[in-house]
């Protein structure tokens, strides 16, 4: 039942023609939080973790956004805490869509007992709560970045999986590649010559949503106080600015509103990319009116 | 839905609890350091050999795995899920005491999710009859985008804190009058933030199963007779468009207990997953697990719940007609 919601899930987001502008905006805004990742060690003026000035400081001409409760400037915690975002959004994305890519492969490609075991793998890991076992897993195993990436991805690879096997099995059914099948193409060859050029494409929206995914997972565990506690991260500014109550005060302009809007703006970039990518793919349900309306 | 198919359900939820069991039983014993750090608290290295021995007797610990495991699942079967390192109460009663709060917060935030969804969804459906929306596309985007503890925090400080206007904290006044009032008070913001972040993926599933509705033969037909376009839109597509959003209820639970872990957290509302998240402060493992698995059968529960209540939407499952294909 809920592989429906996915197919109404996807199409929904192939919509509106005018994405070309959308596009650029995204790329635009993805640009530049990779220019702050490379350059974050001459914007930062200081590490994330020592303490540069007094505590709880309202921005001045040093703490361009004050420091925070132990006084750690917040300013270098929100340029470096790029780093942590897009290092975990690419990690995921690229091991949650190999694994979800050969899960969703193999299956589309098999069909038979190890396609129906793959699929209710797929379907049971879906039924889980992302988050609580998130937390529960980060509390045992640790809250490095490497961790966390493999935890994150651990749990993000079936959705994919289940796109990649629909897309494998659509093209199967395809005049073109039923003919070569006909004519006795192997797997491989299948694979390589026809399979790849239909379902390839696919890739691109899965793996900026896995990085969306895998950016807001992140955050939240650091919200929670499973942050790697060696790196800056947004998740992280929030989580302390939570505990010490920072909204309370005028605090929440500088300590809260600043991460909040670059994890929302990331998403948001990624997504574009995501929407235009898919209208590329699909122009026809990306056009304006329907027949009957 | 069949008896076939909903024994073939069950059994799906059945292993999704096994899951959540075996992840519960192996998590602690592929940890770093061996399970006795996590299962017997933090004092465990100030203990004798003898009293390790014990500890390790108590939790089966000198056990081949198998039986381990055996002997853990008849455990949690009989709602033995150990005893709290902070209070040393049995963790089923901690959660128990905070269950009533997040199925309130949940429940609450499902309904208007779904309301403000559907309403939202076919309003953006009727409108794109007559224009494009990539507004409505990048509106949804951006909701998705903001996290839902981010969102909480800037409600509590406009709502709260600047105007004043309602509690930001817990899930009644301590020591007030209490009441069906100062419940529900304390309840608007953490459901409007869930609703906030929740609402927009309904919308987006009413918006595009309405558009295929709108768009079929059946609504063509009556289109051409001439159905009024409020009763079009209202009565032949939106019960039709309905079917799709009433599957997401098995994405948006998911979803809804995540957003309801750091949502209680930000206002501090009593239920598990604030538990959730006061035992991973005070490193309280046992209380973690249960957090977990409890949150897993809550999600179970609903998604069991959306099957039963299927047939009553759509008559063609409740009626089920050999179709060739």
């Amino acid at each position: 039942m809920s592989s429906s919601a996915d197919g109404r899930l996807r199409r929904a987001l192939h919509t509106s023609r005018r994405s070309g502008p959308a596009a650029i905006v995204g790329v635009m805004i993805v640009a530049a939080f990779l220019v702050v990742v490379i350059a974050g060690d001459w914007l930062a003026p200081f590490t994330a973790t020592e303490r540069a000035g007094i505590p709880y400081q309202p921005p001045d001409a040093v703490h361009r956004l004050g420091t925070d409760d132990v006084g750690r400037d917040l300013y270098s915690q929100l340029v470096l805490g790029a780093r942590t975002s897009l290092a975990i959004g690419a990690g995921v994305a690229l091991l949650s869509i190999a694994v979800g890519t050969l899960v969703g492969g193999v299956a589309g490609l098999s069909r038979g007992a190890v396609d129906t075991i793959a699929m209710r793998t797929v379907d049971v890991v879906l039924s889980l709560p992302f988050l609580p076992l998130l937390v529960v897993a980060a509390a045992f195993l640790g809250r490095g970045l490497t961790t966390q990436i493999l935890l994150i991805s651990a749990l993000t690879w079936a959705r994919p999986a289940r796109l990649v096997r629909a897309a494998v099995l659509s093209a199967s059914g395809r005049g073109h590649v039923q003919a070569a099948t006909t004519l006795g193409a192997g797997t491989w060859w299948l694979l390589t010559r026809h399979l790849s050029f239909s379902v390839a494409p696919l890739l691109v929206p899965l793996v900026v949503r896995a990085a969306m995914g895998a950016i807001l997972l992140e955050a939240s565990l650091s919200f929670l106080g499973l942050g790697d506690p060696q790196r800056a991260s947004w998740g992280t500014m929030l989580y302390w600015a939570n505990v010490r109550a920072a909204v309370l005060t005028d605090a929440w302009l500088w300590w809260v509103l600043p991460p909040g809007i670059a994890i929302a703006t990331l998403v948001v970039g990624l997504g574009l990319i995501g929407l235009a990518w898919e209208e590329r793919l699909n122009p026809a349900l990306a056009g304006g009116r329907r027949r009957a309306a | 839905m069949t008896t076939r198919r909903l024994s073939l359900r069950i059994g799906q939820y059945l292993l999704v609890l096994l899951l959540a069991v075996g992840l519960n039983f192996a998590l602690p014993r592929a940890m770093p350091g061996g399970p006795l750090a996590t299962l017997g608290g933090e004092d465990v290295g100030l203990l004798g050999a003898e009293e390790r021995e014990q500890l390790l007797a108590e939790y089966d610990l000198d056990r081949p795995l198998p039986e381990q495991f055996g002997r853990y699942l008849a455990g949690v079967a009989t709602g033995d899920l150990g005893t709290s390192f902070v209070d040393r109460r049995p963790v089923s009663e901690r959660l128990l005491a905070r269950l009533p709060w997040t199925l309130l917060l949940v429940g609450s935030s499902l309904v208007l999710t779904t309301v403000l969804g559907v309403a939202v969804g076919a309003w953006a459906a009727a409108r794109r009859e007559r224009r494009r929306d990539t507004g409505t596309i990048i509106g949804v985007l951006a909701i998705d985008a903001a996290p839902p503890f981010w969102v909480g925090m800037l409600l509590i400080a406009g709502f709260g804190v600047q105007l004043g206007w309602l509690p930001t904290f817990g899930a009644v006044t301590p020591g007030g009058p209490g009441g069906f009032g100062d419940v529900l008070a304390h309840l608007v913001l953490p459901v409007a933030t869930l609703t906030l972040a929740g609402f927009a993926q309904t919308a987006l599933v009413t918006r595009s199963s309405m558009l295929s509705v709108l768009g079929s033969e059946p609504l063509f037909v009556a289109r051409a007779k001439g159905v009024p376009r409020r009763r079009l839109i209202g009565h032949h597509a939106l019960r039709t468009a309905a079917l799709p959003v009433h599957t997401l209820v098995l994405l948006e639970m998911g979803w809804l207990i995540g957003g309801a872990v750091v949502v209680e957290t930000v206002f501090s509302y009593p239920g598990v997953g604030r538990l959730l998240f006061e035992a991973v402060l005070a490193r309280d493992f046992p209380v973690m697990q249960g957090a977990f698995l409890l949150l897993t059968v809550t999600v179970i529960a609903a998604n069991l719940l959306a099957d039963l209540t299927y047939p009553l939407l759509d008559p063609r499952v409740r009626h089920p007609v050999e179709v060739t294909q």
